[in-house]
């Protein structure tokens, strides 16, 4: 059958390819990087007044910093269209050169002798295989593994005390809580392929819930509990919060899903404005307990310092961490990557959507509950306007560009996305900090929208696209299957 | 159940052992009837072949057998090994294989960024019951149903031959292999009835005869009950032991291959009008399989026309 149907279908495959140079996407993404380029000029440039609408525009576009902001994407389209061949010629001769078999040190010599007309070939491919070759070696021991992994660890431990308290507190308030919800919306967006724009109302649902149960709300909890006691409490129920989101969309996919968990952040964050009875409406809860440890014998309390919190937040991450890692590849990850590829195939062979699908939900609401009892009680307040929309649409942001599905990636994207505007607040206009996330992001959804360290999984599902063999969408939610 | 009910269920049994009862199984979208009064008794450990004109039917059938859709009237008894008759007709796909009732898709569907060995595992791990606790904490119980899952799924890809390619994408397959990856992911699921909707379509002759040993080691070696669909008429004709042929939506003729070919009804399903010789019969079946997926069908015969042929065809 599929003799008969695609032969003919060569021929008219290969014309549809043919275009025009306009048509090629090289052009389309020049397009968008000047356009791109066009609007941050715009943006960061000076700001028009009531008396004369056009100044800004006049202004800003006479400068010289319109022609900076086009230069900088036409050399960013230059270095990536076309740089990239010619580097991707030599740096193949030097792989080459490079992927030689080395198993003693002796055989690290280059295939063509020390010959210096040679030497950018050989120099870099030396280097390469030592590199190589040394990792090779070490990587050989069984300690290796956890031997980076200890010392990473022991980086981020000591790294809040080489860095300013400013810092200190961006690494508490912002990365590490960042950090704690991309996990758990990686879990939602990257595993089960499930669009969740609304998932900071799970982190505002732990924080409400920190307050409830330490008594910082208007309402009297049964029992006044230590934060660390509230800390599981707030898991169950966001874990419940999450099922309560699941149920009604379980038969939604895609756009419509993304609809209903962005009405379900507003109805989360309408209700805490609004009942001021429970929630203090938009004053919120203004004193909070912070946490305390009380053993009798020994005491201590985390006070103003952000660095026991750091602490705090990176013993949880590393917990979950190890939790999450377990499940990525048992049957529940594969389950959920299986339906993110293809639901009906997964259903008919045996997968029980429904609860798998829960199950994203709720194990990723969850750490959202750890993120929001800390953010809560390290700030010692909260109010409704803590958790708005958008800071939804920069936890989802903050995955893809780390990578979807890749737990690596998802922590780096989180940290460099916090980190860039933080750091731009002392270059550049600080009201202009968004826009260079905002071109960041669009240059990077332009030539690498698998992410920062994308996970194999995700990677293999892009090569697939590309070969024309499958799609990829944001999610690599697709109704049919594969090959039809 | 009252013990009335039981005597009659034995009864019943006794009678003939049958793995799959469909009786009046009728389905309609709007006004179109897809289905109309299909009865479909299924022996224990027999291939039963599905044969029809497009547009017949037949994967929709294969659809309400396995809650893709559910009819509007009949009965569909599945009657497993174990004892007890299970009623399928609007019971959710999982639950029918997890039931026994497996099956594979006319359009292969596969996770293709899944490994070959991780599409097998996933088949068997929805037999296992271990929750997401026990997996994030390294349990005993977990580690052991994941060294299982291994297990299995390493046995029945050997099984059907494609123990050498496990590390692969599934995407990365040849077409007659994601074809036997596809009943490979069936039977993980350790099905007594395993539904095959046209395994042998888009494979070249020496897949085809891999196939048809294949489905003979499936039916034989597994004891599991095979319900083909299949256009190649060489590959019905060989493995079958009985056919059962659709036409409109119903049931117009059943029996052994033999038989079935010299039908009248059967030919004039095919070729629009009688003919005796049956040679005619499988060059028409043949030329009909080259166009099948082309958008027009120039004189097909009057069973395929139209609205049902695109009905089939938009909604598998």
């Amino acid at each position: 059958m599929t003799a008969g149907v695609t032969a003919p279908k060569v021929p008219s495959a290969a014309k549809l390819r043919k275009r025009s140079w306009y048509q090629q996407p090289r052009w389309h993404r020049l397009f968008a990087l000047v356009v791109t380029a066009l609007v941050l000029a715009q943006v960061t440039g000076a700001q028009g007044t009531r008396g004369d609408l056009f100044a800004a525009l006049e202004e800003n576009f006479s400068g010289g910093a319109v022609w900076g902001w086009l230069g900088l994407a036409v050399a960013i389209w230059l270095v990536r269209e076309f740089a990239h061949e010619l580097l991707g010629r030599y740096t193949s001769r030097v792989k080459e050169e490079a992927g030689r078999p080395a198993e003693r040190p002796g055989d690290l010599t280059p295939s063509g002798g020390f010959s210096p007309a040679a030497a950018p070939v050989w120099l870099p491919a030396l280097l390469a295989r030592t590199v190589r070759f040394v990792t090779d070696v070490v990587r050989g021991q069984r300690l290796y593994r956890w031997g980076s992994m200890a010392a990473l660890l022991g980086l981020l431990i000591v790294l809040p005390l080489m860095v300013s308290t400013f810092w200190q507190q961006v690494m508490v308030d912002q990365i590490g809580m960042f950090v704690l919800v991309a996990i758990g919306l990686n879990v939602v967006v990257g595993w089960a392929g499930m669009l969740d724009l609304g998932f900071i109302a799970f982190f505002a649902i732990g924080a409400y819930s920190s307050a409830f149960w330490t008594g910082g709300l208007p309402v009297e909890p049964p029992v006044e509990l230590n934060n660390f006691l509230v800390i599981p409490i707030a898991v169950l129920t966001c874990l419940v919060a999450g099922v309560l989101l699941g149920a009604p969309t379980l038969r939604l996919r895609g756009d419509y899903l993304a609809i209903v968990t962005l009405g379900f952040h507003e109805i989360v964050y309408l209700t805490a404005k609004n009942w001021t009875e429970f929630t203090g409406g938009s004053r919120g809860a203004p004193q909070l307990d912070r946490f305390s440890v009380d053993l009798g014998f020994w005491s201590y309390e985390w006070e103003l310092d952000p660095r026991p919190y750091y602490w705090l937040q990176l013993a949880f991450v590393v917990v979950v961490l190890l939790l999450f890692v377990r499940l990525e590849h048992s049957r529940v990850g594969r389950a959920w990557t299986a339906i993110r590829e293809d639901e009906v195939a997964a259903a008919a062979t045996g997968v029980d959507t429904v609860r798998f699908k829960l199950l994203a939900f709720a194990i990723g609401a969850s750490t959202s509950g750890i993120a929001g009892v800390i953010y809560a009680s390290k700030l010692g307040f909260i109010n409704p306007e803590m958790f708005v929309l958008l800071l939804s649409v920069l936890a989802l942001s903050y995955v893809v560009f780390g990578g979807m599905g890749s737990i690596p990636g998802v922590l780096i994207g989180t940290a460099v996305l916090v980190w860039l505007p933080e750091y731009l607040r002392d270059t550049v206009d600080p009201q202009d900090r968004y826009m260079y996330l905002g071109g960041l992001l669009v240059v990077m959804m332009i030539y690498r929208p698998q992410g920062l360290l994308p996970s194999r999984r995700r990677q293999r599902e892009l090569r697939m696209a590309e070969e024309g063999s499958g799609s990829a969408d944001a999610l690599g939610a697709r109704p049919g299957g594969a090959q039809a | 159940m009252t013990t009335e009910m039981l005597d009659e269920a034995a009864k019943a049994r006794a009678l003939s052992d049958d793995v799959l009862d469909a009786s009046g199984v009728t389905l309609r979208f709007g006004g179109l009837t897809s289905l109309d009064g299909v009865a479909l008794r299924m022996v224990r450990g027999e291939i039963l072949a599905v044969i029809g004109p497009n547009g017949a039917g037949k994967t929709s059938l294969f659809n309400s057998l396995t809650g893709s859709y559910v009819p509007q009237e009949g009965q569909i008894t599945f009657r497993p090994r174990a004892g007890g008759e299970h009623e399928l007709r609007g019971r959710k796909p999982h639950k029918t294989s997890r039931l026994g009732v497996a099956r594979t898709f006319q359009n292969i569907r596969l996770f293709g960024a899944l490994t070959v060995l991780e599409n097998v595992k996933v088949a068997v791990e929805t037999r296992q019951r271990t929750d997401a606790i026990s997996i994030m904490l390294g349990l005993p119980n977990a580690r052991r149903d994941e060294r299982e899952s291994d297990r299995k799924a390493h046995e029945v890809l050997s099984f059907v031959g494609l123990g050498h390619r496990l590390n692969e994408l599934a995407s990365a397959l040849s077409y007659g292999e994601q074809r036997r990856l596809e009943i490979a992911r069936a039977l993980a699921t350790t099905p007594e009835v395993l539904l095959l909707d046209e395994p042998a379509a888009g494979t070249n002759p020496t897949e085809k005869r891999d196939l048809e040993v294949l489905i003979r080691r499936i039916n034989q070696e597994l004891a599991v009950s095979v319900l083909l669909i299949e256009h190649d008429m060489r590959l019905v004709m060989s493995v079958a032991d009985r056919v059962v042929v659709l036409n409109f939506g119903r049931k117009i003729a059943e029996g052994t291959p033999g038989a079935v070919q010299q039908d009248p009804a059967v030919i004039e399903a095919y070729l629009g009008a009688s003919a005796e010789d049956e040679r005619a019969l499988v060059a028409e079946v043949v030329a009909e399989r080259e166009e099948h997926g082309a958008e027009e069908r120039p004189d097909g015969p009057p069973g395929a026309a139209g609205a049902a042929a695109d009905d089939e065809e938009g909604r598998a």
